[in-house]
Formats: structure tokens, sequence, C-alpha cells
């Protein structure tokens, strides 16, 4: 069950790595190839880990 | 604007691109963000704080480790983490100086170095400034003799930025401290604008001192700062406690008297570590933000009525500039000097003093060239918009 525990932190820093890309890529927010595809891989870390946490508190 | 309990969440810098002076070299790594999330709590960094019960022996999270790697990465035998250049600055004072003893500091000094000075009853005096706004090692050895002639004895310290707040511009202190030794006064090297953002060698430098701001150079969370010296200094400003209690007999261990003990935990602490990887790997690219510097103030001059008040070509990220064409604007101007704040943040821009078209100062360290270059033509652009002559 502390699974749980560990995706939330998962989520929470790759939201956290893409507040970073928005300060990096302000005020335009136009993200390059390479940046595109680390944000894709950020969302989708998160959305694993919330797929988690509600499965898990189901 | 969304919020937190009653408070605006703050999104400055993932709105804006923020050339604020002092907050450019502060702002946080991700890593160190991350580090703030998990070790928030209050006394977080204490879980496995074992015997002796100092701070900087506690092996989980790896703090005794990082105390090494800070006074390794400034070339100095011990380091300490403090709660900001100032409480570094009052360390030292504490420790060196008594009622009567005269310290001197630079004309540009920062106020809590005279505050410092003050707190341990000894008076501070300044040394002047050229016409250039440079602090310089023969001006120094005059206020030194100065003082010796007035006063019947040598100051007891001499406190010295390389690069001030001010103007950004850089002093002449390898100089300075050779001169200091030359009368055998211990020199502080003050490194609020350099350590973290560019190589320090105190070694090398031959300080007795080096202070360091975590918030102002180090990206990292206040209150951080640095305190770095030789084992011969740290007997001195770093001595432990050896009093009692008259009823209780209680002795408090090594605890470090003018530290008060522990300085920074918990989160400020972990995000000055989590940010230190970055920091050790930054500052080997201090060039390139010269460069940046310098090619920003480049396009800035050719805005009619601009002048770089500091030392130009750049040697820091951090400039002072009079800006007498948008100030010429302020004055008909129905917001007065708040137009330029209101048009730089329509083009997402903030930093300069709300209000300040005259004189004011800025800070493009950490931009990439991208908003280097799209704040440099917003500023042209903003002076176009009101008929000034753009080169």
């Amino acid at each position: 069950m502390t699974r749980i525990v560990d995706e939330l932190f998962a989520a929470l820093f790759a939201l956290t790595d893409i507040r970073q890309l928005m300060r990096e890529t302000k005020p335009s927010y136009k993200l390059t190839e390479e940046q595109r595809k680390f944000l894709e891989k950020k969302i989708s870390r998160v959305r694993d880990s919330l797929d988690v946490i509600e499965r898990e508190f189901r | 604007m969304g919020k937190t309990a009653n408070l605006d969440i703050r999104e400055r810098e993932e709105k804006y691109i923020n050339i604020q002076p002092i907050q450019a070299a502060g702002r946080l790594t991700a890593d160190a963000m991350k580090a703030i999330i998990a070790y928030g709590d209050g006394y977080s960094t204490c879980d496995l704080c074992l015997k002796p019960f100092r701070l900087d022996f506690i092996k989980k999270p790896p703090i005794a480790d990082f105390y090494t790697e800070l006074a390794e990465f400034v070339n100095m035998d011990v380091a300490r983490v403090m709660p900001g250049a100032r409480r570094a600055f009052q360390a030292v004072a504490l420790a060196l100086l008594r009622r009567g003893d005269i310290a001197l500091i630079s004309s540009l000094g920062h106020y809590t170095l005279a505050l410092a000075i003050e707190e341990a009853g000894a008076e501070w005096r300044e040394i002047p400034k050229n016409e250039d706004n440079i602090l310089t090692a023969e001006a120094t050895a005059e206020k030194i003799e100065r003082v010796k002639r007035e006063n019947g004895k040598l100051p007891k310290l001499i406190a010295m930025h390389h690069f001030d707040y001010q103007y950004g511009n850089e002093h002449e202190i390898r100089e300075i401290i050779k001169i200091g030794h030359e009368y055998g006064i211990p020199v502080l090297y003050n490194g609020a604008y350099t350590i973290g953002v560019m190589e320090v060698d105190g070694k090398k430098l031959g300080a007795d001192f080096l202070v360091g701001s975590g918030h102002k150079s180090m990206a990292s969370p206040a209150p951080t700062g640095v305190l770095a010296m030789d084992e011969e200094w740290a007997k001195v400003v770093l001595r432990t406690t050896d009093a009692r209690g008259d009823i209780t007999g209680r002795k408090f261990g090594i605890k470090e008297v003018h530290l008060l003990g522990c300085t920074v935990m918990g989160a400020p602490l972990l995000g000055m570590m989590a940010s230190f990887p970055h920091v050790r790997e930054r500052v080997k690219h201090w060039g390139e933000e010269v460069k940046k510097s310098n090619y920003f103030i480049k396009e800035m001059l050719k805005i009619e009525g601009t002048k770089c008040l500091s030392e130009y070509p750049r040697r820091h990220t951090l400039t002072r500039v009079f800006t007498g064409g948008f100030d010429k604007v302020a004055k008909t101007h129905k917001k007065g000097g708040f137009f330029l704040t209101k048009e730089l943040s329509k083009r997402r821009i903030t930093g300069p003093f709300p209000g300040a078209t005259k004189e004011w100062k800025l800070n493009t360290y950490g931009l990439t060239w991208e908003q280097v270059r799209y704040t440099a033509n917003a500023f042209k652009e903003i002076a176009e918009a009101y008929g000034l002559r753009v080169e």
C-alpha cells in the first residue's frame, strides 16, 4: 500500500520538471523537439502515478 | 492567479522573464524544488541526528558530506552553512571584534556588515570608492593608515566584496587582501555575488574568510549562506562551548558558540544541497553568462538616453543603468514611471524596480539566449513606441 506514497512523489516531481520547463521557455512556451519529448514523458509519468493512486485507494 | 491557503501563488518565475537584480541567481533548480516538497517539515533533517548531536555530523541525509564538499568547492579547510551571508558576517564580527575596535568595510558595502560590526560593539569605517566606483588596494592602504593615525591602532578586520551589489563592479579584491595581510589584518571576502555563479578559490585569493549567499547566488531557498575559513580561524570563529550550568551542571557538548549550535536545517538546507551539483557545474559557464550580460547592455545602449552606470564591458550579470529616454517619457505620461513597468508586464517581463525609469538595476543571470534577446528587443520596441530613437 505504501506504493501510493512513492507514486505521489513521482507525480509531484514530474510536475516539478514541467514547472522547470515552463521557467526555461517562458514567455512563449515554445518547445524544441527534445523538450516536447521530455514534456510527454513527464505528463505520462504523472498520469501513470495518478492511476496507481486512484486504483490503490479504491 | 491561484491560491494556497490565503496566500497568492508566486508564479513570477513561470509567467515572466525576471531581471530583478537580486533574485536571478537564487532561483531554484528543479531538484531544489523537489527537495522542498520532500523536506518541508520543521525538523526533517533530524530524523537520524545521532551523537554528537550537531547538524554537520548528520550522515542521512548526507549533510556531513555536503559540508565537506562545500569547503572543497571554495577551496577552504572548513565550511558552514549559515542563515544568509549576514549571519556569517555576524559570526566573524562577534568572534574577532571587541568594544572600541575598528573594522573597515567598502563604501559600497552591504548594510548588514555595518550592523554586524555595531552589534559586536566595534565601529566601522568606510574605504572610499574611486570615480569609477571601484574599491582599490591603494584606497584601502590609505584608510588603514588614516585609522592608525587618528586612533593609534590598526583596524581589526577588513570586509570586502569581490563584486558589489550596487553596480556589480569588480574590485581589487586580491590586492586588497594582500594589503590587509601586510598590516596583519584579516580579510573577509564577501562573495555574495560570486560564490555559486563563478569559480572562487579561497586559498588562491588568500582570504581569511569567505562568505557567500545561498539565496542570492547558489540557487537556494532563503535564508542560506556559506562561511568558510582555514583551520586556524576555525579555532576562533567556530569555537565550541565550555560553559556549564550553575544549578544543573549542564554542558552543551560541541555546539559552536558563534553559530548558536545548529544553523540552517530543513527545507532551506536540503534545497541548497539539492542545487549544489548544478551550482558546481554552472560556475564553469560564468563566461557565457557575462557574454549574455554584455549583449543585453549593448542592445540597451542603442536606446536614446541610456547609459551603463556600471563598468563596461560588463564582468558581471548585475548592472546599474541610467535610462534617460524612458525617464523623459515618464515625465509626461499619465502613469509616470509606471508606464515602463506596465509595458514590460504586457510583454511578460518583470524585475526593474516598479515605477523606476531613471536609474535602476537588472540581472540577466540564468536567462537563456532566447530570453535575453526577447527582453532586449522588448525594451527597444517600447522605446520606439514612445518615440525614442533606437540605433
